[in-house]
């Protein structure tokens, strides 16, 4: 038998499990306002900003080929920044008990695009330490590319400052209600869905007709709650005598 | 182990008597309206027994029966419940009567009718309980004594109604069908599973008895359904 499903069919079953899609979503959204509030530790961000630009000793005329040559050597500073040979010297200076692998992981350096300016990016559960990391990275790496490229064309635009009350970039706490929230709502309707599919029984006249082919004679509701207690309270002639007194 | 207990009180709780307690209410209007689709479905008015059953128990087989029994009184004619469910009887707890002399005792010839049957406090509607409870029920409905009982009762009755058990679990409504001139199939929503009424069809159809149709029991009625508006604006 070829099963057609039509949308009302699909709205009528949403509509019946509507306290489950909306609980599930509140319990989801409930469930990430605790997570992202007592249960995540609070990453910190501090950043800082270097200017990769050759000294132009030479001739003060302006050199297009030189800053071409600057940017790519850019993608090259991004790759020294995050190498050990920079960050186990940043691990020693600030004392840090972290591989380089480790601090690289808290590392985002970043770059736009035609820009001279590399943003260094970093991330910490302690905003002061974010910010002893980003300045001190950026300070070793100064004086490191000296040595390592023979140049001298690195300056700190801005380094991190320490603020009194850093607000945490992680856990976005909205976001992560946002997400909950959507991940909720898909749960209900799936879930919706599945229940109305493993039920098997008939439920409404149509089902009837399709299954048996056999005519409704009619149908007959739920009984109403105030009938169900005026009969389980009172033997049948005892509320026939008290009808007859009201009349 | 509380729901085996609940299912035991449900089972000797009286079904309820809504046509006759409250008549204006929905239900006995749906109740009438099955009146009269049975009627429309037998013109030729040649109906004179009518068995009511479903496929598994607990779908409201009693609860039908007595209220179609009492709005074909309603509506003048001569009527008489029988409880046929000679495993498990209920109608003398809807009709508030003794179980001490039935139908069982009619079909062993211990008693007469005018003992057995006993008049309801629905005017035209009589009621026939089970009896005693049989060791050979099938048997029983089976035997030339039904056949002769129900003679005798349709001399003197409209019509009658048989609360069968359901006929899934036993063979006694397809042997009581055989004897009857129509069938109705209660069908509870939201409980009877769709294999199980299909079986209950097939299990009809071996006896070629008409299935008049089904009754959909237990239908939610929401406050948007035509029904419910119509009715309430009266009251």
């Amino acid at each position: 038998m070829e099963e057609t499903i039509s949308l009302q069919d699909l709205f009528q079953t949403l509509k019946k499990r509507i306290v489950l899609i909306i609980s599930l979503t509140i319990i989801a959204m409930g469930i990430a306002a605790v997570a992202s509030y007592y249960f995540m530790t609070p990453i910190y961000q501090a950043s800082t900003q270097i200017l990769v630009n050759q000294k132009n000793d030479q001739n003060n005329q302006f050199n297009t080929q030189e800053i071409q040559m600057n940017l790519q050597l850019i993608n090259t500073y991004n790759v020294i920044i995050t190498s050990p040979a920079i960050l186990s010297k940043v691990i020693d200076n600030l004392d840090l008990n972290m591989t380089p692998a480790q601090l690289k992981g808290q590392l985002t350096v970043n770059s736009a695009q035609n820009s001279q300016v590399v943003n260094l990016t970093v991330q910490d559960t302690e905003h002061f330490r974010a910010v002893d990391i980003a300045n001190t990275t950026a300070l070793v790496f100064q004086e490191e590319i000296q040595k390592l490229m023979n140049v001298d064309n690195v300056n700190i635009l801005s380094p991190a400052v320490n603020v009194d009350f850093p607000s945490p970039v992680k856990p976005q706490k909205l976001l992560n209600i946002a997400i909950a929230a959507v991940v909720g709502l898909m749960l209900g309707v799936g879930l919706a869905f599945l229940l109305e599919y493993l039920d098997t029984t008939v439920k409404t006249e149509q089902d009837i007709e399709e299954l048996v082919g056999l005519p409704v004679l009619g149908i007959v509701g739920k009984f109403p709650n105030e009938i169900l207690q005026n009969n389980a309270t009172k033997p049948l002639t005892a509320r026939k005598k008290e009808k007859a007194h009201a009349n | 182990m509380l729901i085996k207990r609940k299912k035991k009180v449900l089972q000797k709780a009286a079904r309820i008597l809504v046509a006759h307690q409250e008549p204006k209410s929905i239900i006995s209007e749906q109740f009438r309206t099955i009146r009269t689709s049975i009627d429309f479905s037998t013109p030729d008015n040649d109906l004179e027994t009518l068995l009511v059953t479903s496929a598994a128990p607990s779908e409201g087989k009693s609860t039908i029966a007595a209220n179609i029994a009492v709005v074909y009184a309603q509506n003048g004619k001569k009527v008489l419940l029988v409880d046929a469910d000679l495993r498990k009887p209920t109608v003398h707890y809807t009709f508030s009567l003794m179980n001490n002399v039935g139908l069982t005792n009619l079909l062993a010839k211990n008693t007469t009718l005018q003992v057995a049957v006993k008049k309801s406090e629905v005017e035209g509607l009589d009621v026939l309980v089970c009896g005693s409870i049989p060791p050979n029920p099938a048997e029983l409905l089976a035997s030339k004594s039904m056949d002769n009982v129900l003679e005798q009762l349709k001399e003197q009755y409209d019509l009658i109604i048989f609360d069968a058990p359901p006929l899934l679990s036993v063979t006694d409504g397809q042997v009581l069908a055989q004897k009857c001139d129509g069938a109705i199939l209660v069908v509870s929503s939201g409980s009877t599973e769709k294999e199980n009424i299909v079986k209950a069809k097939e299990a009809l159809l071996l006896t070629k008895t008409p299935i008049l149709g089904v009754v959909l029991n237990n239908f939610n009625l929401t406050k948007d359904h035509y029904y419910y508006n119509y009715y309430r604006m009266e009251e």
